[in-house]
């Protein structure tokens, strides 16, 4: 009787220790709700890429808060009303904390909402929507890459201290984005005292840019400012090339204007080509260096923006988790407000204020079918005011 | 008292073979619905919701399928815009719940709005047939889109959220549309009462009508029937089972996107309809629910779950020209048909001494 008392008593401890071993061991699972068809697949593609390098070197290490970090990826089709389906699924029945990857804006602020009924976070290292930590902020919601507002505030910054009082001239594509990146700049040029000589929006997908070129040559412009993406840059870039636009202007633009993925089909019209961005492989810093080559020994090409700052991103989570002692999305998110964490890009700030990353902005320039980096902008000097009321 | 014509069998109207169908589809809804106590009994006991709300996405998305049923078969209109009609009625519903957050006054506009435009969509695609009626409401669709997703007072390309979650009053009973289990016997609820009032309609010579349509239109003409007005009635019908559901979206979701009136959503329903079973009104029901679920559960393993569906909807067409419904409901009907004999034998034996 009183051995199997103590043989009882034995395997009730030998059973608690080994349950409580089993849940420090646990694995602390990140949700990645990322386009992995459609559209933005490379996109998402970048995103699975520095996320999953960075939770190789994190597990390497240790883990967070010696867990270990397990990645459940869903396909959001880059449509919000997937994303949304799939945000769900991550929460409730993967039961993750924390969630990322998402990438069109509209996807994010909806999983955001998603995040807010759940009681759980979402951080975003792609979307650039001001909105997201603007007037649509929200205490759930967390963004380490540059927003639109800083893209075009860095860029503006440099254009100052290039020629003070540059005449501009705007070219968007003809769609609510379009436009709004071109308001967006030209409040930013104004604002550090640029003029306006004039501005024109061509359909998305136009063929003949020409038509739009005697506007342009009338207008007399110092500098020409662009958002327009994907083919229609190519069009747009060679055609300015062929009518001899290209000479003696400067030609900036938004951050996807031209990529990694079109920068050949423009050839030597790209060069000169100059825009501001979060990210470049080809930062100077030791700590970027290494980031490159691991990325390239693992998935054989270099990274992007979406790749860094993907990669950054879980670094930031580690660092918050480990400060807060619990995956709890309170204990989080109060530790994620003002954290500072070191990325491939240099230090990123998480302002309190609307959970906007402030980090240093580059000013990147095409010579000879390459981005250089030109400049680097202070990230106080590109964040931009908070306008976020929500909390 | 008039004289009625004789019957057959005094007292109890003899089914055709398109009543004793239609009696099959009901028995597969109430079939349905069952099913919707059950998930929702068993996924309150278990305290899940993702299940459900799947579930009642499901229920939204089968209401579309039906709308593009009631026009491709019976009418035998293909509409590759029905996504509009889904679109304007989730719009409108979230725009009228963030300014009154009230369930019933979101469907009254929701229906409302959806009227009027199919009203005006109606008069314009009803002109043409076929193809180009078929190219016509993707055009209306693809138009509307793109104005929505340029207008920045909907939000524009990153659509709308922050849509209320509200209280269902239904008579005595509250409940929210967050609840998942309420809200998705909710969207069971309005899902059947679409159905029985399209198949309701369906069945009466209105219904006839269209149906005939879809065998020889210049005949129909000459029966002495309006077809343009069993047209428009069939398009209107349709675009508002399509707004109603459409309604519900903004309820569940707590947002809107333009993605919502793409063609994707259209192409959607079509494919539904055709895996589900064309003109079986059931069909599509079931169609949605499979693909819904089955795109979330393959979409989980593989970013490939596009080709599953392209293989299901092909093999549908090619081995199963009545859909998925089709291996089940003649079964179903002929045992329905069993209990009495057919027309044909009843009159036979009616003849005899």
């Amino acid at each position: 009787m009183n051995r199997t008392l103590l043989l009882g008593a034995a395997a009730a401890l030998a059973l608690g220790g080994w349950t409580a071993a089993a849940q420090a061991a646990d694995p602390i699972k990140i949700g990645v709700d990322t386009p992995l068809s459609g559209t933005y697949t490379p996109i998402g593609q970048q995103v699975r890429w520095g996320l999953e390098l960075a939770a190789k070197e994190i597990n390497a290490a240790g883990g967070i808060a010696g867990r270990q970090v397990e990645l459940v990826f869903e396909d959001s089709e880059a449509n919000p009303s997937v994303a949304v389906q799939k945000a769900e699924k991550l929460y409730q029945v993967d039961n993750v904390d924390f969630l990322t990857g998402t990438v069109n804006s509209g996807a994010t602020l909806a999983v955001g909402q998603v995040a807010d009924r759940n009681k759980k976070l979402l951080a975003t290292s792609v979307s650039f929507a001001d909105s997201i930590t603007g007037a649509k902020c929200s205490p759930n919601v967390f963004r380490v890459n540059a927003k639109a507002g800083q893209q075009s505030a860095a860029l503006a910054v440099w254009l100052k201290q290039q020629k003070a009082d540059a005449k501009v001239f705007y070219l968007g594509p003809d769609y609510e984005m379009g436009r709004s990146t071109v308001a967006a700049f030209k409040e930013a040029a104004e604002g550090v005292g640029a003029k306006t000589a004039g501005e024109v929006f061509a359909p998305l997908d136009t063929k003949d840019y020409t038509q739009y070129f005697g506007q342009i040559r009338q207008a007399r412009p110092d500098v020409i400012y662009t958002s327009v993406a994907g083919n229609d840059t190519v069009r747009l870039f060679t055609q300015m090339q062929d009518f001899g636009l290209l000479d003696n202007v400067q030609v900036v633009g938004a951050s996807g204007t031209v990529t990694s993925q079109n920068i050949k089909a423009i050839g030597s019209a790209a060069n000169g080509y100059v825009t501001g961005v979060g990210y470049s492989p080809l930062i100077d810093t030791p700590a970027n260096k290494t980031f490159v080559k691991a990325f390239n020994a693992a998935y054989k090409t270099d990274p992007d923006l979406y790749g860094a700052d993907s990669y950054g991103l879980l670094f930031a989570y580690k660092k918050a988790v480990e400060a807060a002692g619990s995956t709890d999305t309170d204990a989080v998110r109060k530790a994620l407000e003002g954290l500072s964490w070191d990325t491939p890009q240099g230090k990123k700030t998480i302002r309190a204020g609307d959970h906007q990353a402030v980090t240093d902005m580059y000013v990147v320039q095409v010579k000879d079918g390459k981005f250089v980096v030109a400049d680097s902008i202070e990230g106080d000097k590109a964040i931009g005011p908070d306008a976020c009321t929500r909390f | 008292m008039p004289e009625r014509p004789a019957r057959s069998f005094p007292g109890r109207p003899v089914a055709d073979r398109l009543s004793l169908s239609m009696r099959a589809s009901h028995l597969l809804v109430v079939l349905l619905v069952v099913a919707g106590l059950a998930l929702a009994a068993l996924g309150s006991a278990l305290g899940d919701t993702f299940y459900l709300r799947l579930a009642t996405e499901a229920l939204i998305y089968a209401g579309l399928a039906l709308s593009v049923d009631i026009l491709l078969g019976y009418t035998g209109l293909l509409s590759l815009g029905q996504a509009l009609y889904f679109g304007i009625g989730a719009y409108v519903s979230a725009l009228t719940l963030m300014a009154v957050p009230s369930f019933w006054l979101a469907l009254l506009a929701a229906s409302g709005a959806t009227l009027v435009a199919a009203l005006i969509g109606g008069v314009i695609a009803n002109r043409v047939r076929g193809v180009y009626f078929a190219l016509i409401t993707f055009g209306l669709a693809q138009v509307v889109a793109k104005v929505v997703y340029n207008t920045r007072e909907l939000g524009a390309s990153d659509g709308m959220i922050g849509v209320p979650v509200v209280e269902v009053p239904l008579g005595p009973f509250h409940v929210s549309t967050g609840s998942a289990p309420g809200f998705l016997l909710v969207a069971l609820a309005l899902l059947v009462l679409l159905y029985a009032v399209s198949a309701y309609l369906l069945d009466t010579p209105f219904g006839r009508v269209l149906i005939a349509l879809k065998a020889n239109e210049r005949r129909v003409a000459f029966l002495g029937y309006s077809t343009w007005r069993a047209r428009m009635a069939a398009y209107v019908l349709a675009a508002l089972v399509a707004g109603l559901s459409g309604a519900l979206y903004p309820m569940l979701r707590g947002f809107v996107s333009p993605e919502l009136l793409y063609f994707q959503v259209s192409g959607n329903a079509v494919i539904t309809v055709v895996v589900g079973g064309v003109g079986t009104l059931v069909g599509p029901i079931y169609g949605a629910i499979l693909l819904t679920v089955l795109k979330s559960v393959i979409g989980s393993w593989t970013e490939h779950q596009l080709i599953v569906i392209g293989v299901l909807f092909m093999a549908s067409v090619l081995f199963l020209p009545q859909g998925l419904i089709g291996l089940l409901r003649p079964r179903l009907a002929r045992w329905l048909g069993r209990a009495e004999p057919p027309p044909a034998k009843a009159a036979e034996a009616e003849a005899r001494p």
